[in-house]
């Protein structure tokens, strides 16, 4: 009798440790890939926490990794809550099939405040996946330092052979032009699909062509062009000697400390140098548009890293209050004040924090284009593989016409395997 | 042969049983994937008969190259494994001071998880600021500093010898166990007979070694054949394409969403790895003289 009740009592003890277990440890699981999640939205997820007794873990994926880790938890249903992704409309279907693997926040108080434009690349069928993360009105563009232009008498170059002039000079002068990162994977290629708006600026129609399979990247003079200007950039040392080493979390250090003179990086990069080295003043950085094949047009991307949840999550209801404690108005407004990079956010409740700097930089460019891995389909799933493509170029691998028709190959596979019509 | 000294066949039951589930058959549903067009971006699987084996090896691809730095992956890490592994072997097992001590140090690396060491020499082989290059300027063989893991030409040579490094303490601990149980009296004899150190080694030692250099090379081509994490952690293929080996391949396909080209790539390893494991084992078998 003894020996049962026992038994009982230490059986009841286990399932009391696991019911308060249970109640006080709901713990969601945030994956994304490294600068997606942002120290002011690790503070939000700490004061989350605070508030509702629910704990954010974040997960935090090398760029080079992200994608492939994320495809493969999706497939095998891993333990996840939330996930980031870049959104997409044509991307959110074909590669992360968010109508499947991800919860429709349309109901979501904060979803009528999603920025309109923003809304539309995280949307299918009218129905909201996803929760912008970033700053999508900020451009990559090539940030220069105004000290080392005025001490070189320089000027801000309006198309490639004034560019070349002016990385000649400063390479003379002992510096390194550019500082470009190719270590990370994800940063060199921009130099090609942000200048989709030159290609379509020196070829119209490129855009809508490539969409409906009626002409390929190979098949684009403008295409074989720009590969070839970002080669010869590479080549004529522009971007100095350890390029393929050089990670981008190093551009602040490398531009504050006179090592280079140049980087593309986005509107945010200013402050964030600032913050990092508060003897150099953010006014002492301007910014130009990437001028391979003499682009002037202003490289808008409406798209950027986005919060989805997981549609297989056990956690569904804790992901969704956690969604909606960071579109709170002040939530939103504590990101904007405390992320160096952010000027604003998509939220229709935001007010952006522009300085005059950049105001002034978006109005010298009043001809807008979309960039390529939003504009062209099945672009931005192979964006790391164009990165390595471009790698291949540089290293004197493979020519720039190789590398084109190795990306029309890769998007003919994924059009075909979604069965696109335009394919099929 | 006394027949009670065999265990029960059922003894081997269990173990079957989970080799079959765990192993045989995965194996078996990866070899059906490959037949169909299996991916991220569709609900519906086809039947598509040998298109993605005619993709594996279409010129189309990266494919063969990858199968191509497999096997050369294997054939070097294998040889020259075994030669340094032999090497310090034979050296470890002489009169040396603090003997025990260098088999630790040599054999350390081999504990390491891969991943691990892949972050340590990524750091030491880092053109600008790595160790290696550092020591070479500092003593003014600048011409000797190169960018180890990321000029395509020399970042393959610069994976195996790490993989080398890692792996050569590991067979050079089963060699010396190869050559401590070879009789001291061989030696003895050959001392009298006035043979030579080397005549030593290549009449006594190195036919003694060859059962135990046999069970190394297996262990080399197999863990070549399935080379991975050393890649992945080093140059993750790069750059460019240009250490690209299969596992990578495979890895990469998944992460695109290409399941059926993935698992296609993994059946053709497989079906490497079991013809190479055929040979090599036949091999080893009749050198206990029995047949298969």
């Amino acid at each position: 009798m003894k020996k049962i009740l026992a038994l009982a009592l230490a059986l009841m003890m286990l399932l009391g440790i696991a019911a308060v277990v249970h109640a006080e440890d709901v713990e969601i699981t945030y994956m994304a890939s490294q600068d997606w999640v942002q120290d002011a939205e690790i503070a939000l997820a700490d004061k989350f926490t605070e508030k509702t007794g629910i704990t954010v873990d974040f997960q935090i994926i090398p760029a080079d990794q992200y994608t492939t880790v994320l495809m493969t938890k999706l497939q095998t249903g891993e333990d996840l809550d939330l996930f980031g992704s870049q959104a997409g409309k044509s991307d959110i279907v074909t590669q992360l099939n968010v109508e499947k693997n991800a919860v429709d926040l349309s109901g979501e108080a904060w979803a009528a405040t999603v920025d309109p434009l923003a809304a539309a690349e995280t949307s299918v069928n009218g129905k909201l996946y996803g929760q912008p993360a970033q700053d999508v009105s900020s451009v990559w563009a090539v940030a220069y330092n105004k000290k080392v232009f005025e001490k070189l008498n320089l000027s801000v170059p309006t198309n490639y052979e004034e560019f070349k002039a002016v990385c000649e000079a400063i390479k003379a002068d002992g510096m390194t032009p550019v500082y470009e990162a190719v270590a990370d994977g994800w940063h060199h290629q921009l130099w090609f699909c942000e200048m989709g708006v030159a290609i379509e600026h020196a070829e119209p129609g490129t855009a809508e062509k490539l969409n409906n399979n009626t002409m390929k990247f190979a098949d684009s003079a403008a295409a074989k062009q720009l590969v070839e200007q970002i080669k010869e950039m590479a080549d004529l040392g522009y971007w100095g000697d350890n390029y393929m080493a050089n990670e981008y979390n190093d551009a602040a250090k490398a531009i504050a400390e006179g090592e280079c003179a140049m980087t593309v990086a986005n509107q945010g990069f200013p402050a964030d140098l600032n913050a990092q080295y508060p003897d150099f003043p953010a006014e002492d950085i301007g910014f130009f548009v990437m001028p391979l094949l003499d682009n002037q047009v202003l490289n808008m991307n409406p798209v950027g890293p986005t919060r989805f949840i997981y549609s297989g999550s056990a956690n569904i209801d804790a992901a969704k209050q956690y969604l909606a404690f960071l579109a709170e108005p002040e939530n939103i407004q504590y990101q904007i004040e405390k992320v160096s990079k952010f000027n604003t956010l998509p939220f229709t409740t935001a007010k952006d924090a522009y300085s005059p700097e950049i105001s002034a930089f978006y109005a010298a460019y009043p001809e807008h284009g979309t960039v390529y891995q939003t504009s062209v389909n099945y672009v931005n799933p192979q964006w790391m593989e164009i990165g390595k493509e471009l790698v291949a170029v540089l290293q004197g691998d493979q020519s720039a016409d190789d590398m084109l028709k190795n990306i029309d190959r890769n998007r003919a596979d994924q059009a075909t395997a979604a069965k696109d019509p335009a394919w099929n | 042969m006394n027949k009670n000294r065999i265990y029960p066949t059922r003894f081997v039951f269990g173990a079957l049983l989970l080799y079959s589930v765990l192993f045989v058959l995965p194996s078996v549903m990866g070899l059906g994937y490959s037949f169909t067009d299996w991916s991220v971006y569709s609900d519906s699987i086809h039947f598509v008969g040998l298109q993605n084996f005619a993709t594996a090896f279409s010129a189309d691809y990266n494919y063969t190259r990858m199968l191509v730095n497999t096997l050369r992956f294997t054939l070097v890490t294998t040889v020259v494994k075994n030669a340094v592994g032999l090497a310090l072997a034979v050296l470890l097992t002489k009169q040396v001071k603090l003997l025990n001590f260098h088999r630790a140090v040599m054999y350390l690396p081999c504990v390491l998880s891969a991943l691990i060491v892949g972050m340590i020499f990524k750091s030491v082989l880092n053109p600008k600021i790595g160790l290696l290059n550092t020591f070479l300027r500092g003593m003014g063989l600048n011409f000797l500093a190169s960018n180890w893991l990321t000029d395509s030409k020399i970042a393959f040579r610069s994976v195996m010898v790490v993989d080398i490094w890692k792996g050569m303490g590991y067979i050079m601990t089963i060699l010396i166990a190869g050559i401590m149980s070879i009789p001291q009296t061989y030696y003895e004899a050959a001392s009298i007979d006035g043979g030579s150190a080397w005549q030593c080694f290549r009449h006594i030692t190195l036919p003694l070694l060859v059962p135990t250099l046999t069970v190394t090379t297996v262990l080399n081509v197999i863990y070549g054949l399935k080379v991975f994490d050393m890649v992945y952690s080093l140059t993750n293929g790069g750059p460019g394409f240009a250490t690209e080996v299969m596992y990578t391949g495979v890895y990469k396909e998944f992460g695109l969403g290409r399941y059926a080209v993935g698992t296609t790539l993994s059946t053709i390893m497989t079906l490497v790895m079991l013809v190479a494991g055929f040979f090599m084992i036949r091999h080893m078998v009749k050198g206990d003289g029995q047949e298969i």
